[in-house]
């Protein structure tokens, strides 16, 4: 058995990590020689996830594993415990999936686990991992950090995209710390939780679309959000901010409390899915009103105009995607997305005065 | 593009989604609605846009034909035929039931000018209850000898108006063939823009929907590297091959009137040879585009006619077998003329007239019956202008060919020579791939997604425009004439196999051969 058919197996092989790539080439040349079964490495992307804890790092394995089959990656899942006892390990495995009922495609993954004053070789280890020519996403699973500044600048040194998710963010101080990455660096930033509120953007704007409703949009009064919390975490708001953002951002409106500015709520309710948007009101001057929230099986955002008469709402497709549906979102997107970037900046002022 | 712009400035809403081009609510009213292809993939396809959110709310379809459907029946057939056939499944009850309310029925006979005064009425009702304002698109899923009776009925009930008139827009979609020589194509040509401008006419080759087809503007125009390359100075032919398993499937009776050459040369083949062989448009946009594709057609080189069997062969396949199982000779199959001339295969060299293209042979083949389903285009280069490595015994350098595979497993390839690690210089060909699903992932839309998608919007760019059709009619008429009289034969073939020998030796004086797909 080759190491290869070992780690198609499951099974993490270690190896020195002065010698990571060695290994790799050293694994896929066994694989070549005279094989039947033809296997195809494959990667579109460097993907770095950056974990603190064994349990992230199991999340990340599995979640980059998974988004492997769409999109193609060689993965580095780094776990660093500063506070832990000084090490550095290292491990090679492969995410192989079938495509077109025959070929084989495999992504490498390489898993990390640093810990005391080791933490600090990680970065410049990370460096020499990388596929030339390919971007480099950052995954920071967790709570932006602020403290380690110089470790987390070396990490994002190299990285083209951060991605977060500002569902776990504990202050608003980490969505600026988000909107400063986008301002004052190369890295573009990426949140997940932006991701999630596709389905809820597209429910709104299909209520736009028709004849009757265009040039509705500057009459908008009054917005009421209510997302799923607890009132434990301040990331389970950020979902919310985000739409009252974008549609403020889109539709060119001001936020505020003056007679032509458009007011905003925030409601809280009970939800499963903790951070996710429940309803949307939409207040228009005349007294015109559009509802949206999910239907009863909550497979569905439906959107409803009190206002013109059809017999019935838009219908929006809506499934819960798991983390590595999000994460695919996330890579498939080449460019910058510049209606996340406004409604960032926009996003990190209003959770800023909202949490004075 | 003009479009896409137009529904941003309506709908700021829609900036950066996947679904951006939401075009207004019409109704698109199906004549046939109750065959084979509304029920496979016009219907399926509408579904799938409405999954992905990018039908307007408010769309209607409303299906016309002479089975006696209520609506309810109507909609209950068709989401039996979205559980079967459409991308999205399983279909979702949420969206099905909101597409479905706007899902209608209404019998009638294309003949028959009273029943368009019904539908007429009815489509009134439509506009009243969805939002639609007027707005039709019609699908012709009907043989063409119903063109002119649709066509005249819905002029005279005043059923098309167009916005430079001040009304609201009417399309229409029509299927292929498109006439069966050019003087058919004229003539159905002729009876659309009595009823309809050019403009509003939108001629459907499937083929131009599919992705891949789409990425060889892209791949050509997008990207620096290929284009210094892109013609005689560089490349030495190009293949081209259209290749099916499947015999005619029950559509012996139309085959028997159409031939490969009708049913896929005269429309996908030579698609892809325009978009392969055109010049760079001056936008990306319809006429820009299908200017440039019709040149390319205008200087298609005429068939030598009388010495036709170094340009083009035809085939007729007899019994074989495919991946296996045996399989009847066209001759045997139902509603086919035991004595059939009619071809199954065709292979052609053609020559494309111009400064670009000048002596490069754009070699042809597409069958019925062959090993496999394989759609493909090969770029084939010259070799190194010096021949380096001809004193090393163990080198035998290959062409380099860039492959772009238009269906299945689709993607682009690009074969060149290597050097086998060693101490000695052998060489070695070695492949670049692309996928599309390896590298994307998600499945492509269905080519009548994106199809029926532009039309709403009133993008024309991948539909065929009329001189377009009548200049590749003009191309292929003389040779099918020269068939339709000669004595002749077409070649046999064993089922399962790349066509007679004959196609092979028309490239052997060359020193080509058809590339092993």
């Amino acid at each position: 058995m080759t190491d290869l058919d070992r780690i198609r197996q499951g099974e993490d092989l270690p190896v020195d990590f002065a010698s990571i790539e060695k290994s790799l080439s050293e694994m896929w040349r066994n694989e070549n020689d005279g094989s039947a079964d033809a296997v195809t490495r494959a990667a579109l992307w460097n993907v770095i996830a950056h974990t603190n804890n064994d349990g992230d790092r199991n999340t990340a394995t599995e979640t980059l594993g998974r988004a492997s089959a769409t999109v193609p990656q060689r993965s580095i899942v780094i776990r660093s415990a500063l506070d832990g006892p000084a090490e550095l390990n290292s491990w090679i495995s492969a995410n192989c999936h079938i495509f077109s009922g025959k070929r084989q495609v495999c992504s490498e993954e390489i898993s990390i686990v640093a810990g005391g004053h080791r933490v600090r070789d990680v970065p410049s280890l990370v460096n020499g991992l990388l596929i030339p020519e390919l971007p480099v996403a950052t995954w920071w699973i967790g709570d932006l950090p602020s403290q380690q500044e110089e470790y987390v600048q070396a990490l994002l040194a190299p990285a083209d995209r951060l991605i977060v998710d500002s569902v776990h963010f504990d202050a608003a101080d980490d969505l600026r710390l988000l909107s400063g990455v986008a301002a004052g660096t190369q890295t573009i930033p990426a949140d997940l939780n932006w991701i999630r509120m596709e389905e809820w953007r597209l429910a709104t704007a299909s209520v736009f679309d028709h004849p009757v409703m265009r040039g509705q949009l500057p009459h908008i009064r009054k917005v009421r959000v209510v997302y799923a919390g607890e009132g434990g975490l301040f990331g389970e708001q950020i979902e919310a901010f985000y739409y009252a953002a974008w549609l403020s951002g889109q539709s060119r409106h001001v936020m505020g409390e003056g007679e032509e500015d458009v007011q905003y709520r925030f409601d809280r309710a009970g939800g499963k899915q903790t951070g996710s948007l429940l309803q949307v009101e939409i207040e228009l001057k005349g007294g015109g009103r559009i509802e949206i929230g999910m239907n009863d099986e909550g497979n569905a955002i439906l959107a409803t105009p009190s206002m013109i008469d059809l017999s019935q709402p838009t219908v929006t497709s809506y499934n819960q995607r798991p983390p590595s549906a999000l994460i695919v979102r996330q890579l498939s997107a080449r460019q910058e997305d510049p209606v996340f970037h406004r409604a960032l900046a926009s996003a990190s002022t209003i959770a800023s005065s909202r949490s004075k | 593009m003009t479009a896409v712009a137009n529904v941003l400035e309506t709908n700021p809403l829609r900036e950066g989604l996947d679904q951006e081009r939401i075009p207004d609510p019409s109704v698109l009213v199906i004549f046939g609605a109750s065959g084979d292809l509304t029920r496979r993939k016009l219907i399926p396809s509408l579904y799938s846009l409405a999954s992905d959110g990018l039908l307007p709310s408010g769309q209607a379809i409303v299906g016309f034909g002479k089975t006696e459907f209520p609506d309810q029946d109507f909609r209950i057939a068709m989401r039996e035929a979205c559980d079967r056939f459409a991308r999205r499944r399983p279909t979702e009850d949420a969206i099905w039931n909101n597409f479905a309310q706007g899902l209608f029925y209404v019998q009638g006979d294309f003949t028959k000018p009273d029943d368009y005064v019904r539908l007429k009425e009815r489509l009134a009702g439509i506009d009243q209850q969805r939002g639609t304002a007027g707005r039709r698109i019609y699908y012709y899923a009907v043989p063409p000898q119903f063109f002119p009776a649709i066509s005249q009925s819905l002029g005279k009930e005043g059923m098309v108006t167009d916005p430079e008139a001040g009304g609201p827009f009417t399309r229409v979609i029509i299927e292929k063939p498109f006439g069966r020589d050019l003087a058919t194509a004229k003539e159905l040509n002729r009876v659309a823009v009595m009823t309809f401008r050019e403009r509003q006419v939108f001629r459907i080759d499937h083929y131009l929907g599919k992705e891949t087809v789409q990425n060889l503007l892209v791949l050509r125009f997008a990207n620096g590297i290929f284009e210094p390359f892109w013609n005689r100075q560089y490349i030495d032919h190009v293949q081209v091959t259209v290749a099916e398993s499947i015999g005619v499937e029950g559509r012996g009776g139309y085959f028997e009137s159409s031939g490969i050459v009708r049913d896929i040369i005269q429309n996908h083949a030579l698609q892809l040879v325009s978009l392969i062989a055109m010049e760079p448009p001056v936008a990306f946009e319809a006429d820009s585009v299908r200017d440039e594709k019709v040149k390319v057609l205008k200087a298609l080189r005429e068939f030598p006619l009388d010495n036709l069997a170094d340009t083009a062969i035809r085939g007729q396949y007899g019994a074989g077998s495919i991946m296996g199982d045996p399989v009847i000779g066209y001759q045997a199959e139902d509603s086919v003329d035991p004595a059939s001339r009619t071809e199954t295969f065709a292979a052609l060299k053609m020559y494309i007239d111009n400064w670009r293209w000048a002596g490069v042979p754009f070699l042809i083949r597409a069958g019925k019956r062959l090993p496999k389903r394989v759609t493909d285009i090969s770029i084939q280069f010259r070799p190194a202008p010096y021949p380096l490595f001809r004193k090393v015994s163990r080198v035998t350098t290959h062409p380099n060919v860039l492959a772009i595979r238009i269906q299945p497993d689709e993607g682009i390839s690009l074969k060149f020579d290597s050097k086998v690690p060693g101490p000695t210089v052998k060489t070695h060909p070695v492949t670049m791939e692309f996928r599309y699903a390896t590298s994307f992932g998600a499945e492509p839309p269905e080519a009548y997604e994106r199809l029926l998608l532009d039309t709403m919007i009133g993008d024309s760019t991948l539909f065929a425009r009329r001189d377009e059709v009548e200049t590749a009619w003009a191309w292929l008429d003389p040779l099918l004439r020269r068939w339709e009289t000669s004595a002749d034969q077409p070649f046999s073939y064993e089922a399962g196999t790349w066509g007679p020998g004959e196609a092979d030796q028309l490239l052997v004086p060359d020193g080509r051969a058809w590339r092993r797909l």
